[in-house]
């Protein structure tokens, strides 16, 4: 590296010291060779796959596990400290499913249930990530309501329905408004806990390559903060879910949850296990959706 | 391209009466104090001294960071009151910005220039070509090494074509090779632009083997405590270092950064305590000497 040409013959040498430092990178691995036959690919496709095969492989077993449980503690009707007497079987639920999916009624407390969910997350979004980023860039925001966001915080979004009863003219407005509470906060709290941990020399590499403070809050705070932007998201659309069934089954006249609470008033067991299912199916689809966009948005975190 | 490469030397920096304090509960703490230096337009200076002694101050306040207490700092005669991109800055830490790929980081100062997306693209990728990163245009700062990321902080400051380049222990965190090509792609670069250069390292083979000139900085709090000239001719080759003059150099800035190294490490030992130290240690435990 120390040869005299290269500080001679700078526009030649550099590329090549350049090239022997990244000796090890991707662009060198190509070597050209035949095509690999399908039998080799396919191996080859398994070895790079194994742990995600072996997850998926261990994963069904275990549904397929508790399923096997479950129907053998009601078939037995087992009484030990839990009593299995009345829990319908695994076959009474799946029964209770495939006439269920032909019910429109079935169909519009889901439809119900996850347009509250999609109206409630989105407002909370788009007011607490906006906000939390506001209040991390501007200190009087911050100290004028980060207080009495956290006197509130702390009140669980079930203990908001009476109030929202009182405070909105229809049941489907407090509904989603109590949806919305749930979501909220945690939102704000981890788009203001990212703020906070945005490394402040690249603040000041972005100002001394000209950036202003509108540059500045789009270029580097907002790509910054995402991580925990999406963190709040995913907290907040469990929180969501939990508020939202609350909320059904208190006040409400359609939706998952009022459909889960009203089977059991009405005696129809496998209704209440059915319930419970579709409301664990919508809260893990909606938290894939939202990985799924955090992974689209930040393509620098992939892999 | 041609904009981004001048012709002429440009940068002209003077900090005079500089001093820089900070307000503690105890009173105000004074990082550095009467401090005086200028680099001549085109000049490569570097700043040593021991840690904490307020180089990376001295610094920051050229590029705008800071403002100082007392005095002023002046690039081609104009007051600097803020960061700009006429004072290019390369961070110890690369400060690459990790949701952008290595084109769009050279890209940024550019884009917040205004300049159309095309236009700014071509560029980068000129750029790139220079420090042999063309390939790496689409990759993301996390999946290069550490001498990659750094040439892309050098190459994204030099982007705008800054009238001065501002280093703050830029090579500190590599490995010595890497470091020994780094010094000469700066070189490279720094004798095709003509910018003026101030180089902030603890190094103090790096600072001769790169500088025209080398302050030396005192303990804090920090002042000019001598101004090296370097007369090594240029090219430099690494086989200089091992020259008497850059051995007799060394030396100099050597016992003089060690003068100021113990003092900043609380002062009582003195150059003689040490070397009785270094002599009972000799088949003893640190415990039995003290």
């Amino acid at each position: 590296m120390s040869s005299p040409a290269l500080l001679r013959h700078p526009e030649d040498s550099m590329p090549a010291t350049a090239v022997a430092e990244a000796g090890p990178a991707p662009a060198v691995i190509a070597q050209p060779t035949t095509p690999p036959s399908f039998g080799t690919l396919a191996l080859r496709w398994y070895r790079l796959n194994r742990a995600g095969l072996r997850a998926t492989a261990i994963g069904v077993i275990s549904l397929l596990a508790f399923l096997l449980v479950w129907h053998l503690l009601t078939t037995y009707r087992v009484v030990f400290f839990v009593r299995f007497t009345n829990v319908p079987s695994p076959l009474a639920v799946y029964a209770s499913f495939t006439k269920a999916i032909h019910d429109p009624k079935f169909l519009m407390h889901i439809v119900l249930s996850c347009r509250r969910i999609f109206i409630g997350f989105s407002l909370a979004a788009i007011v607490g990530v906006p906000l939390g980023l506001i209040m991390g860039r501007f200190k009087l925001v911050h100290e004028i309501i980060f207080p009495v966001a956290e006197v509130l915080r702390p009140i669980p979004a079930i203990a908001w329905v009476p109030m929202a009863i009182m405070l909105w003219p229809t049941n489907e407005q407090s509904i989603v408004f109590i949806t919305f509470l749930g979501s909220f906060f945690p939102i704000l709290v981890n788009t203001l806990h990212g703020m906070s941990l945005v490394d402040p020399v690249l603040v000041r590499a972005a100002q001394c390559l000209g950036a202003r403070e509108r540059s500045i809050f789009r270029e580097v705070y907002f790509p910054a903060s995402l991580p925990h932007i999406f963190t709040g998201l995913t907290v907040g659309m469990g929180v969501a879910w939990v508020s939202l069934i609350a909320a059904e089954m208190i006040s409400g006249q359609y939706g998952i949850g009022y459909f889960t609470w009203e089977a059991y008033s009405l005696v129809q067991y496998a209704d209440i296990a059915l319930g419970m299912i579709a409301i664990g199916v919508l809260g893990l689809g909606s938290s894939v959706l939202i990985r799924g966009a955090g992974r689209l948005v930040m393509p620098w975190r992939s892999t | 391209m041609s904009e981004t490469i001048a012709s002429t030397p440009k940068g002209h920096i003077e900090v005079k009466n500089f001093s820089l304090a900070y307000e503690t509960i105890e009173g105000a703490v004074q990082a550095v104090t009467d401090t005086q230096i200028h680099v001549k337009p085109g000049e490569f200076v570097s700043i040593v001294g021991p840690s904490g002694c307020g180089k990376s101050t001295l610094l920051n306040a050229v590029a705008g960071f800071l403002k100082p207490t007392t005095g002023i700092v002046t690039v081609d005669g104009e007051r600097v009151n803020g960061p700009s991109a006429e004072r290019g800055m390369v961070f110890q830490q690369y400060s690459l910005f990790p949701w952008k790929t290595v084109r769009e980081n050279v890209e940024f100062g550019l884009k917040m220039r205004g300049m159309p997306r095309s236009q700014r693209e071509r560029a980068a990728r000129t750029l790139l070509g220079l420090a042999g990163l063309e390939a790496f245009e689409k990759h993301y700062p996390e999946k290069l090494s550490g001498g990659m990321k750094q040439r892309v902080g050098i190459v994204r400051a030099l982007a705008t074509g800054p009238k001065v380049l501002l280093l703050d222990e830029p090579f500190g965190a590599l490995d010595a090779q890497t470091r020994v090509i780094m010094q000469q792609i700066l070189t490279n670069m720094w004798q095709r632009l003509k910018i003026s250069v101030l180089f902030v390292t603890h190094d103090i083979d790096e600072a001769i083997f790169l500088s025209d000139r080398v302050y030396c900085m005192t303990a804090r709090p920090g002042s000019i405590k001598a101004e090296i000239p370097i007369p090594l001719e240029r090219p430099r080759q690494q086989s200089m270092m091992m020259s008497s003059e850059f051995l007799a150099l060394r030396r100099g800035l050597m016992s003089l950064i060690r003068e100021e190294s113990l003092k900043a490490m609380g002062g009582e030992i003195n150059d003689m305590g040490m070397q009785g130290l270094s002599i009972e240690l000799h088949g003893h435990s640190l415990a039995d000497v003290i």
